[in-house]
């Protein structure tokens, strides 16, 4: 991902539990249960994974990652039977993103095929969503990223059905414009 | 924790992804002071490493803190430039005021240098075979007819033509004008193409 890719930034956000191998002078308030100053070698925290990343790539490694539940083996098992059933946008807003950083710290390597066959179980689902016209609902479970899919498939949809009728392409506002134009509508409305 | 203001500022520019939102300088201004804060205690802990061995890994904790905070301070600053990227080619050159708002000085004096370089470029285009440059903001779509009916959504006042007629532009009056003439006018929203 690029480093200047705001999406990425809050995907890194999230949280990962992690076992730090070193004492840490002066960060005890990275453990909201501990009192002391100092953080002790062989507690277990839960630490962004932008931090977690960057100190276990150091020589010697700080800390070790563990998996978040939510790639854990009761959760693979719940998205192998069926993966549709599952509510990712309450459980997991960005389930793909952040399987994609701990995949590399779980050896066996099974969130890599979790994820991939996840996604392939779903992929109707986002193929239904991009179509429904009740799209509320359809919306609802979806991750983030794959909402964003959909609101991709949504628009190509669209744009194939006006080219189809050929009909006169009316000239529109841009949409920057066009949304500004509702803010300042919706702040009027306010005042 | 560390990183957690950052993470406020670049939700604020993810929820609008469409529109450009002030510029946050109170919020850049604090994230910049603990940038500073770290740092110093950077310097004392690594200073102090000689005695204490153990400080090695406190320090190196805030030095990735302190990246964190680098990176999205700066990605929080891209995004805005692509935002104001596109004002360029939907607004045109002079932004109006409440939007001129939302930028800061130096922001503004990008824009001001953006517009003028793709002035420039656009004034070089076809210069070899005889043209004197192409607006490419105008004709997005191919024009399907020389004049379109037109309806006026604001107050804009008079608009003068190629031909020297002078337009009264009021609120909700119609007008059968030519494309090449109200593009930009419909692309900035003053007016609206009807069939």
């Amino acid at each position: 991902m690029s480093y200047l890719s705001v999406t990425d930034i809050l995907v890194s956000n999230e949280k990962v539990p992690c076992k730090f191998l070193h004492d840490l002078p002066k960060l005890g308030f990275l453990d909201p249960s501990c009192t002391d100053d100092d953080l002790k070698a062989g507690t277990s925290v839960e630490i962004p994974i932008w931090l977690a990343e960057s100190l276990s790539s150091r020589r010697p490694p700080l800390v070790t990652v563990d998996l978040p539940k939510v790639y854990k083996e009761t959760y693979r098992e719940i998205f192998s039977a069926d993966a549709c059933t599952v509510d990712l946008h309450k459980l997991a807003q960005y389930f793909y993103e952040l399987g994609c950083y701990v995949a590399k710290y779980d050896i066996k390597g099974e969130v890599s095929t979790t994820l991939v066959n996840t996604f392939r179980q779903r992929f109707k689902m986002i193929l239904s969503a991009s179509v429904a016209t009740d799209s509320i609902n359809a919306l609802q479970p979806l991750s983030e990223c794959e909402r964003d899919h959909t609101a991709a498939a949504m628009t190509t949809e669209k744009a194939l059905s006006s080219w189809l009728k050929r009909g006169e392409s009316l000239l529109t506002t841009a949409t920057m414009v066009a949304n500004h134009r509702k803010r300042k509508r919706a702040e009027m409305e306010m005042l | 924790m560390f990183g957690e203001k950052v993470i406020e500022l670049l939700k604020e520019s993810e929820r609008n992804r469409e529109t450009l939102s002030p510029f946050n300088d109170e919020k850049i201004r604090q994230i910049i002071e603990e940038m500073h804060i770290l740092f110093k205690l950077n310097m004392n802990d690594a200073n102090a490493t000689s005695e204490n061995k153990s400080l090695w890994t406190t320090v190196q904790v805030r030095h990735s803190a302190l990246e964190r905070n680098k990176r999205c301070l700066l990605a929080y600053l891209y995004d805005r430039i692509n935002k104001i990227k596109t004002l360029r080619w939907e607004f045109g050159s002079v932004l109006p005021p409440d939007i001129r708002e939302l930028l800061s000085d130096s922001e503004y004096d990008w824009f001001s240098k953006y517009s003028t370089n793709l002035a420039t470029f656009m004034r070089s285009l076809g210069q070899d075979i005889g043209y004197s440059g192409i607006d490419l903001t105008e004709n997005l779509r191919p024009p399907k007819s020389l004049y379109i009916e037109v309806l006026c959504i604001t107050d804009y006042g008079k608009l003068e033509l190629e031909d020297g007629d002078v337009v009264m532009l009021k609120k909700n009056s119609r007008h059968f004008l030519p494309t090449s003439e109200c593009q930009t006018l419909i692309r900035q929203g003053i007016l609206k193409q009807i069939t």
